[in-house]
């Protein structure tokens, strides 16, 4: 639509959506000031006096710190090799024969598998008398339940990595074959003709262009995984506590008083995932003003 | 959006006859109503009730519970009251932090009528004036209620003041197979002894059932439940802290997975017990065994243990919220709980197995009869002893404490604010 046709009422449409949109998140995150502050919500002061003890007590709190750090390393984690997964699958599988066809739509076969599903799912594998221990068991590599390392509610997290990357790896892939479908084969066939081999065309030309697609994805599935609670809860350990784990367990504290904790907490995530969109955001920013740079003054 | 909205405000789907008494709500309080209620005869109670519906937020994490309820309770309702229930999801904590949300909401009624409760939830929906009441006496069956046993008249130390209507009771067992664990340990030293000597066969979990035990331990090692009798004391929980961590860092080393972590729940532990990891699981129920044998969660030669320290033993109680829709239905309701017949029926092994409330010696013929004549499991453990192990809860402040102690404990953290 040219500039001189956009009328002010449906210019004015985009921001409507949007609002519309954020509006939820906007009332849920001053309701969630409101309580951290002891203003509305369960425990909160009697006397309705502003009270900050609850920050005061969050932010002090070692198991509040280890919580963030433990969550954002194993979101990182498994969104990492989820991405991983996701890039091979676009890149290996990306011709129209039929194989690749057949190969990119068992890669998505996990997508309706609901989380609580693939948690309960991986308790059932990957336990110490799950179905990898079992078959250790046959091949006489483990003896006994404890011979088998442990995978689920351990300090690591790997079980939690595990079924976090196994599910947004399907997603992550079929964006990455949109992705790669939507570049075309114009760039490769360029690229050959100036003589690139096939790692560096991957390297300078395929690689960049889907990361760019597929990074406003990858933020959603980081922001997903750090705030995901029914696979947190079935698989992770008591210490550290995931962030969303340690969020409910203190919304659900038998001490009434001390339940506004979990604003607090509701916060602190929001403003990590906030700061992962701005970062990304960011950096769009600037790749447009690179990218816009180049384009000036090849055309000068 | 404001579809949406509308749609959310109005209870995400309460009937059209929980619209009904919605409509009832805007003129009167809930809490008004039963007053209103509470002094008529109960056949007007009845006769309210009818068409209605009655929404009952429980804990659904027990499929013979569940079948208990969505069964034989809600076809009896619909038969003789005309009364149509909808049992949801809801316990503890999440009850009271939806009625404090719903107060701010400032809504004249909220979704649920009836609540299942106990222990800390029925202190807070106290404290928080989110509980309509007095109502419990005008069931006609109150009046067969075991009025002489603590366990019962008393919640938590806290007296029901007619807020509450009780409609079952439980005691914490201890879980071992017999093939496994032929002869497993009756006290808490010697419980101690045997993890020392079995590392990595035994924890617990972390939420009530877990805190119970803990409970247990500081009764046991901490001068009895005499010592913490009477409301919370700061001094005496202190004294009991001690006793309790004492003996777990004594043991804490030999704990499976070396004490860093603890099973989520107790349907956590029963599945590390079944798949031969734990050697022990635990409930809240002495004969939650009989019926996760049943359901095959749990191995055959499984059976439940008393420790001779003492087990906690509580009842489990019904009540209704500030801002029930439909205060004539969960009358209703929580009196065929409480009736003779639905009482034995849920007592029955093959049910559920939960204990009565009421006095079996009291109830009219051909219940008491009944009662009397029914025929106890032969793996569940025997009443006298159930009996003579009993021991009340304390003050709810003590299970708060002893919970944020722990955790701060496993987490190596500072020591909670008061």
């Amino acid at each position: 639509m040219s500039r001189s046709l956009t009328t002010p009422a449906a210019s004015r449409l985009p921001l409507l959506a949007a609002a519309l949109v954020a509006a939820p998140v906007l009332v849920g995150a001053g309701y969630a000031i409101l309580a951290s502050l002891g203003l509305a919500g369960p425990g909160q002061a009697a006397n309705g006096m502003l009270d900050a003890s609850r920050w005061h007590f969050v932010l002090s709190s070692r198991s509040t710190w280890w919580s963030i750090g433990w969550s954002l390393q194993v979101a990182i984690i498994s969104t990492a090799l989820a991405t991983l997964g996701a890039v091979v699958v676009a890149a290996a599988f990306s011709t129209s024969t039929r194989a690749d066809r057949w190969a990119r739509g068992v890669a998505t076969l996990p997508l309706p598998v609901p989380h609580l599903v693939a948690a309960a799912s991986a308790l059932l594998v990957l336990g110490q008398s799950g179905l990898l221990a079992r078959i250790g068991y046959a091949l006489g590599l483990v003896q006994t339940p404890a011979d088998m390392p442990p995978l689920v509610y351990d300090a690591p997290g790997v079980g939690l990595m595990l079924t976090l990357a196994w599910k947004e790896w399907t997603f992550l892939a079929l964006v990455a074959i949109a992705v790669r479908g939507s570049i075309g084969d114009l760039y490769d066939e360029t690229a050959t003709g100036l003589g690139a081999r096939t790692w560096t065309r991957w390297r300078l030309v395929t690689w960049p262009l889907l990361w760019r697609g597929l990074l406003p994805s990858v933020i959603a599935v980081f922001v997903f995984a750090l705030g995901s609670y029914e696979a947190a809860v079935l698989l992770a350990p008591v210490q550290p506590a995931p962030l969303p784990v340690l969020t409910m367990e203190r919304f659900a504290d038998p001490a009434l008083a001390r339940r506004g904790d979990a604003y607090v907490l509701a916060l602190l995530a929001l403003g990590i995932a906030a700061l992962a969109v701005g970062l990304h955001e960011w950096s769009r920013a600037r790749w447009s003003r690179l990218h816009t740079d180049t384009t000036r003054g090849a055309s000068s | 959006m404001c579809v949406l909205t509308a749609w959310v405000a109005s209870g995400c789907g309460a009937s059209g006859r929980d619209s009904a008494a919605n409509d009832r709500a805007s003129v009167v309080s809930a809490a008004d109503e039963l007053a209103t209620l509470t002094a008529l005869p109960w056949d007007s109670v009845v006769e309210r009730a009818r068409g209605t519906t009655v929404i009952w937020r429980k804990w659904r994490g027990d499929p013979a519970i569940n079948a208990f309820v969505d069964g034989w309770v809600a076809e009896q309702l619909r038969t003789r009251y005309d009364v149509r229930l909808e049992a949801v999801e809801g316990q503890g904590a999440e009850l009271v932090n939806q009625l404090v949300l719903e107060r701010e909401a400032g809504r004249g009624r909220g979704t649920a009528s009836l609540l299942w409760i106990n222990g800390e939830t029925f202190a807070q929906l106290r404290a928080e004036s989110l509980l309509a009441g007095p109502w419990a006496g005008v069931l006609p069956s109150a009046a067969y209620v075991d009025s002489a046993s603590p366990i019962i008249t008393r919640d938590f130390e806290q007296d029901p003041a007619g807020y509450e209507s009780p409609w079952g009771s439980v005691q914490f067992a201890l879980i071992h197979d017999t093939v496994r664990t032929p002869e497993p340990p009756r006290t808490f030293a010697e419980l101690a002894a045997w993890i020392q000597a079995h590392p990595g066969r035994f924890t617990h979990d972390q939420g009530f059932t877990g805190v119970t035990f803990l409970k247990m331990l500081m009764y046991a090692n901490g001068g009895g439940v005499d010592a913490f009798a009477g409301g919370f004391s700061e001094e005496r929980y202190a004294r009991g802290r001690t006793a309790v961590f004492e003996w777990l860092a004594r043991v804490r080393p030999q704990l499976w997975r070396k004490g860093t972590t603890y099973p989520p729940d107790v349907a956590a532990m029963h599945r590390l017990f079944a798949n031969n990891e734990l050697d022990f699981s635990m409930s809240n129920n002495q004969h939650d065994v009989i019926n996760k044998i049943r359901q095959g969660v749990l191995p055959p030669t499984a059976r439940a243990t008393l420790l001779r320290d003492g087990t906690i033993a509580n009842a489990h109680y019904v009540g209704i919220p500030f801002n029930a829709p439909n205060p004539a239905g969960a009358l209703v309701v929580a009196e065929l709980l409480l009736s003779p017949q639905a009482q034995y029926q849920k007592l029955r092994p093959e049910v559920w197995a939960d204990g009565t409330v009421l006095d079996v010696t009291r109830v009219p013929e051909p219940w008491r009869s009944r009662f009397a004549s029914l025929a106890q499991d032969p793996r569940a453990l025997s009443r006298d002893s159930l009996a003579r192990y009993a021991r009340p809860e304390v003050a709810p402040a003590y299970h708060e404490r002893l919970q944020a102690d722990w955790r701060a404990w496993v987490r190596g953290d500072t020591a909670r604010r008061e």
